[in-house]
């Protein structure tokens, strides 16, 4: 049952907006959320594939209107709240 | 190191039905007609490894090329180009 961030080939998104000089992190806490991935993927706390699957896993509707870094926060809490 | 079921220039036919876990198959490409154009080594699946299966499968991944209006119709002119482990595919002929 192919999942909310299965998108490739849908339309309705709307045109790629692309950002000039576009920044890696658009605030603090998203290089934070960044930081706490690569911690926590180095000590073997989670590998990608179970990160993945864990962003897969968000009710639709919250999926879809979280931004990238929030959806990696969202993983984060997941995979720790599951232990 | 997994022995390689395809080579390139095969035609490979990608799996039907969506399994409930997560997968690098993308609806896209399902059920859909391609032919190998590179084989990139053996990779622990990734399906297995997101549901901490105990033993992963380590298979072959082959990159396959598909026709843009073969998956969502005209215009022609450009191809996609997927990664996908070997349980992903069947032989087309």
């Amino acid at each position: 049952m192919a999942r909310v961030n299965d998108v490739g080939g849908q339309t309705g998104f709307g045109p790629l907006r692309i950002e000039p000089d576009e920044p890696p992190f658009h605030a603090d806490w998203e290089a934070r959320v960044y930081a706490l991935n690569v911690a926590m993927l180095r000590r073997g706390a989670y590998d990608l594939d179970r990160f993945r699957d864990a962003i897969e896993r968000m009710p639709p509707e919250e999926y879809l209107a979280a931004s990238y870094y929030e959806r990696w926060l969202h993983a984060i809490e997941t995979l720790t709240a599951d232990g | 190191m997994a022995d390689a079921r395809f080579a390139v220039g095969d035609r490979v036919r990608t799996r039907a039905v969506d399994p409930p876990h997560h997968t690098r198959l993308p609806r896209y490409a399902c059920g859909q007609v391609g032919e190998v154009v590179e084989v990139q080594g053996s990779w622990i699946l990734a399906d297995d490894r997101a549901q901490r299966v105990a033993e992963p499968r380590v298979e072959t991944v082959y990159t396959v090329r598909f026709r843009a209006e073969e998956l969502w119709g005209p215009p022609a002119g450009h191809l996609v180009q997927v990664e996908l482990w070997e349980s992903y595919l069947e032989e087309a002929g």
